[in-house]
């Protein structure tokens, strides 16, 4: 079951075929999409009213997660006096952080049977990458503080309904963006350090990432892209099938500075482009290295008419050069440029992170 | 745009109006006189016909009895208590009485005086004879696993295999050793279902030039969707059509479970040919190549149409259209009209999403 | 889940000792400064074969921060097999990788427990991707090999009063000397790779009562700067000139990607470094 989930399994001709065409300039992706093309999906927001703030993001292959935000009131721990640093940190471990805690606990479920075991390292890797962008900037732990003993300790919970089609990264990353997007925390009523009482009326709760009059949010959370490179290619929002034949792959978050300014600024700066800010890379290990490699016809014993059977396979098949149409996976790491082109792509002023997060933008919050 | 971001949608309403998504599929089957009454649910048994697959070979519905062909049923609720009926699958006989009793949600059908249940959704049930597309996916010492979306791993004898030099040649022990050099894990390969299992297991046969392992392609799963898309059994499975742009000549393969396969069509290489120009027999020289795991050279055209093929598949399978020969080549030669209308040009293969949705509302609307 | 075969530590958190610092070294410099060259890496000492029961081992210490309270970064390194898989599992044409990162209880200054917690996990797969861009993997199908680290010591300040934060970038210390062991480890268990795979980090600091440019520096310890803006860790060959891993972690502008160019480079160069260490280490070894 792992190994079917996990990795998909494919043939050495599947993966020369799809190594082939997405070298080609431009790429052939086999459902179509062009190379900065994301999959088309259908995404809402507010959903669980019992919650903080959620959302659900759907793809038309049937992929689906849903994040629910919670939020409690907890006391900051005393004796590391009223240092203003971020303390935001990762599940586990002790509280022995910074002055202002919030606690960010990624707790991913899957819709696996089984291989619990199996998945866990790699829900470990995704939480540790989500909560890494999300506490980059010291501002989130900031939106976070109530007075000098309270803080907001948020629980992001992701449920990841149906069993990962594809590496789920970037459906998480924004399906979260969105989750926190809608978050709204009870107005605080209580003065200074006394212990915070708050405004019963949701309505008038205020979000996290505070808005304009018209609900356009001034700031926000950060996304991850999943980004990969065949050949000479750059290729986001790789499905699963690409991924196996991937030379390098990378995880990129970005984030957005929020600008102090006031409201007109905002509107002419947004015709500059927005003002992003790099979080964080993490080179995501490409199954490609676990492919089965192909065998060229000129070393298949059970290959041509004169295939017999008589002649004794040699013990371990030697080594051969790369042929065209046969499948070998790729062995070392990949050049330090390629890698900075990578990230370099998906920042670029205009760039896709630019337009996914005017695609996000667009989505209606519900909170 | 590089990423489309829309409001869910309402599940679509399968039973809106008489010209909806399957309305030409299966018109010879709607000619029955309940037209008037239970129209609402009409289009949809008919969609559940169509996904089920083998709708087209059954009786058509011209019975109003209690146990009319077509209708749908829950688990627990009784067909019939007539005992001249026998039941088939999908139902079970409550015990002390002969009323036949449905054990799964679906549609019932009868075959002359059998009574059987086809249930809504379900994995694909190998019966023989079926042309299947399969991935291997455990090697054992005399015999292949091969995954085929059906409920049991089917098997692969290795003496259902067309062995290399010699058709008919005699299995030895060197081939049992050698066994991963015909198929190995994560290998595609074409087959029939020989026989089958009392537990459903099917067990798969390549004696057949038509069969055995793919190359030069991209492979497709489309089982397993519901709402009455999916691929149907039809008269032909395999077939190899002239693509648009240049494309050449393109085989396509779809199983009857779902599995579907699409490449280039290839002769066998003329080097071999003059090779086994001795021998007579060209079926030798034709299998010679079976076993290969080396692709050909294929033109940047050809991986184009091939995907844009792809593309047609899973536009109409997320649209709940039945996949087989003519809906495929119509969706393919509506998808080249609109790649030349498209903005990028007839190099444009997308398919996903809105297009998708475009693509099948003109299929239908003919 | 309880480990039930030992005697655990009293249930729920303790706190650590946390030492209020004398007002005079607070005014005084109490930070030990960096004395270093931007461009200089911290002194180690790599040792193969330590564990002769393993296929191989490997120990590593990077020296202390001149501070006696400082302890060094203490690595050590077995790597199992590679040996053949249970029955029960598939085939594979590769070998299987598994790798394990344990800080020991006492390595941190918050005391750690027994059972992985995220953070070691998280360790382990970075590890992993690391070392699997490394390792020729196709010359030994159906078999697996275990590569388990303990980090013996962590690199902490035990006497820092206040934490900076500095325990995530402390994490890419970790990484990076363990990357350089376990490529030392998988040498001397003779498995083959295409080259010597090494780790090294190079950081965007900002130092205390400094001009406000910031600098980029190589093999950084957090408690010695005032800020740390970003940091990176890369997973190298140098040979290939190829990086396995590359993990960066921070607040960068994304209009000034040259910035973010000049600490890859950096972080290559701390590891080209530690490569020549293993190397000589080697050397050493079979000479």
């Amino acid at each position: 079951m792992a190994s079917t989930t996990q990795h998909a399994l494919l043939s050495p001709a599947e993966l020369a075929y799809l190594h082939a065409s997405l070298s080609l300039t431009p790429p052939i992706r086999p459902d179509g999409r062009s190379a900065t093309q994301f999959r088309p999906l259908a995404a809402e927001t507010g959903i669980l009213p019992g919650t903080n703030g959620s959302a659900r993001i759907c793809f038309a292959d049937g992929t689906e997660a849903i994040v629910g935000v919670k939020a409690e009131v907890e006391r900051t721990r005393r004796g590391d006096g009223g240092r203003e640093d971020d303390g935001g940190e990762l599940g586990g471990g002790g509280g022995g952080g910074g002055g202002l805690g919030s606690r960010l606990e990624g707790d991913f479920v899957e819709g696996l049977e089984g291989d619990f075991v199996e998945g866990l390292e790699g829900t470990v890797f995704l939480g540790a990458m989500l909560a890494e962008a999300l506490l980059a900037s010291g501002e989130f732990a900031k939106k976070l503080w109530i007075n000098r003993r309270f803080h907001w300790k948020l629980y992001l919970d992701i449920l990841l309904i149906s069993p990962p089609l594809s590496y789920p990264l970037p459906l998480l990353s924004l399906t979260t963006h969105l989750a926190l997007l809608a978050t709204r925390l009870p107005r605080l009523k209580s003065e200074g350090d006394e212990d915070p009482f708050f405004d019963d009326d949701w309505a008038a709760a205020p979000y996290l990432y505070t808005r304009t009059k018209d609900g356009k949010a001034t700031s926000r959370p950060p996304v991850s892209l999943l980004v990969m490179a065949v050949g000479n290619n750059i290729i986001f929002d790789p499905s699963k099938e690409e991924l196996a034949v991937a030379d390098v792959a990378l995880a990129v978050s970005v984030g957005e500075e929020t600008t102090k300014t006031d409201e007109e600024v905002d509107e002419s700066s947004s015709s500059l482009g927005r003002n992003l800010r790099l979080l964080s890379v993490r080179t995501i290990d490409p199954p490609s290295r676990l492919t089965p490699p192909g065998v060229p016809n000129a070393t298949n014993s059970a290959y041509g008419a004169a295939a017999t059977t008589q002649k004794q396979p040699e013990a371990r098949a030697a080594e051969s050069e790369a042929v065209e149409g046969v499948w070998k996976a790729p062995r070392g790491g990949a050049k330090a440029l390629v890698m900075a082109a990578l990230v370099q792509k998906s920042l670029v002023r205009g760039g896709v992170a630019d337009e996914v997060l005017d695609a996000l933008d667009a989505v209606d919050l519900v909170a | 745009m590089p990423i489309t971001i829309t409001a869910p949608k309402p599940v679509r309403q399968l039973y809106e109006d008489q010209d909806d998504v399957m309305s030409d599929s299966d018109s010879d089957s709607q000619s029955s006189k309940d037209g008037g009454n239970n129209n609402k649910y009409k289009n949809m048994i008919n969609m559940i016909k169509a996904e089920s697959g083998a709708a087209a070979t059954t009786t058509t519905r011209s019975s109003t009895k209690p146990t009319s062909h077509g209708e749908i049923v829950t688990p627990g609720e009784v067909i019939t208590d007539d005992p001249q009926w026998m039941r088939g699958h999908g139902t079970f006989v409550a015990p002390a009485t002969s009323a036949i009793i449905s054990s799964v949600a679906g549609t019932i059908s009868r075959t002359n005086k059998l009574l059987s249940v086809r249930p809504l959704r379900a994995r694909y049930t190998p019966e023989v004879g079926d042309l299947i597309v399969g991935r291997i996916v455990e090697v054992q010492a005399k015999r292949w696993r091969v995954d085929v979306g059906a409920t049991q791993l089917a098997s692969l004898p290795l003496s259902a295999i067309n062995l290399p030099g010699g058709i008919l040649r005699k299995r030895t022990e060197t081939d049992e050793l050698q066994i991963r050099t015909f198929f190995a894990e994560g290998d595609l390969l074409v087959a029939e279902v020989q026989q089958l299992f009392a537990d459903g297991g099917a067990v798969l046969h390549t004696r057949s030039l038509k069969y055995g392992k793919l190359r030069n392609g991209v492979f497709v799963a489309v089982s397993g969707m519901g709402g009455g898309g999916g691929v149907v059994r039809s008269r032909r499975q395999v077939w190899t059509m002239e693509a648009a742009n240049g494309g050449g000549q393109i085989d396509v393969a779809l199983g009857v479970n779902g599995f579907v396969w699409i490449s280039k069509h290839v002769e066998t290489p003329p080097d071999l040919l003059e090779k086994t120009a001795g021998i007579t027999n060209i079926e030798e020289s034709v299998s010679a190549t079976m076993y290969s795991s080396q692709n050909d050279r294929i033109e940047a055209e050809t991986m184009r149409e091939i995907a844009r093929i792809r593309g047609v598949v899973t536009a109409l399978v997320e649209n709940g259209l039945r996949v087989d020969e003519d809906m495929v080549m119509r969706g393919y030669h509506e998808a080249v009209e609109m790649a030349i209308l498209s903005s990028a040009g007839p190099d444009d293969i997308y398919l996903g999403g809105e297009r998708g949705q475009q693509l099948a509302a003109a299929l239908t609307a003919i | 889940m309880t480990d039930r075969r030992r005697v655990n530590g009293p249930v729920g958190s303790t706190h650590p000792p946390v030492f209020e610092n004398e007002p005079e070294q607070e005014l005084g410099a109490s930070k030990c400064l960096r004395t270093r060259a931007p461009t200089v890496t911290r002194k180690m000492y790599l040792k193969t074969g330590v564990t002769p029961s393993a296929s191989g081992s490997a120990y590593l210490e990077i020296e202390t921060s001149g501070k006696g309270s400082v302890s060094g970064l203490k690595l050590s390194c077995t790597v199992h097999g590679p040996r053949s898989l249970p029955r029960s599992t598939p085939f594979s044409p590769h070998i299987i990788l598994s790798t394990h990162v344990k800080y020991a209880p006492f390595a941190t200054k918050q005391r750690r427990g027994y059972l992985r917690d995220p953070t070691e996990r998280d360790l382990g797969s970075h590890l992993e991707t690391a070392l699997r861009g490394a390792i020729i993997a196709d010359r030994w199908p159906k078999s697996g090999v275990d590569i388990i680290i303990s980090i013996v010591e962590g690199d902490q300040d035990r006497e820092a009063s206040k934490s900076q934060g500095g325990e995530a970038w402390d994490m890419m210390n970790a990484l990076s000397g363990c990357i350089t062991v376990a490529s030392a480890a998988l040498t001397d268990a003779g498995i083959d790779c295409v080259d010597t795979v090494a780790g090294g980090v190079a950081a965007l600091v900002r130092d205390e009562g400094d001009d406000t440019t910031p600098r980029i520096v190589i093999d950084p310890i957090p408690s010695e700067h005032e800020q740390i803006l970003a940091a990176c860790c890369v997973a190298y060959l140098p040979d290939r000139d190829e990086i396995t891993n590359l993990w960066f972690k921070g607040d960068l502008p994304a209009s000034d990607m040259e910035l973010y160019s000049q600490l890859v480079e950096k972080g290559i160069q701390a590891s080209r470094n530690s490569n020549e260490v293993i190397v000589s280490s080697l050397r050493e070894t079979v000479g």
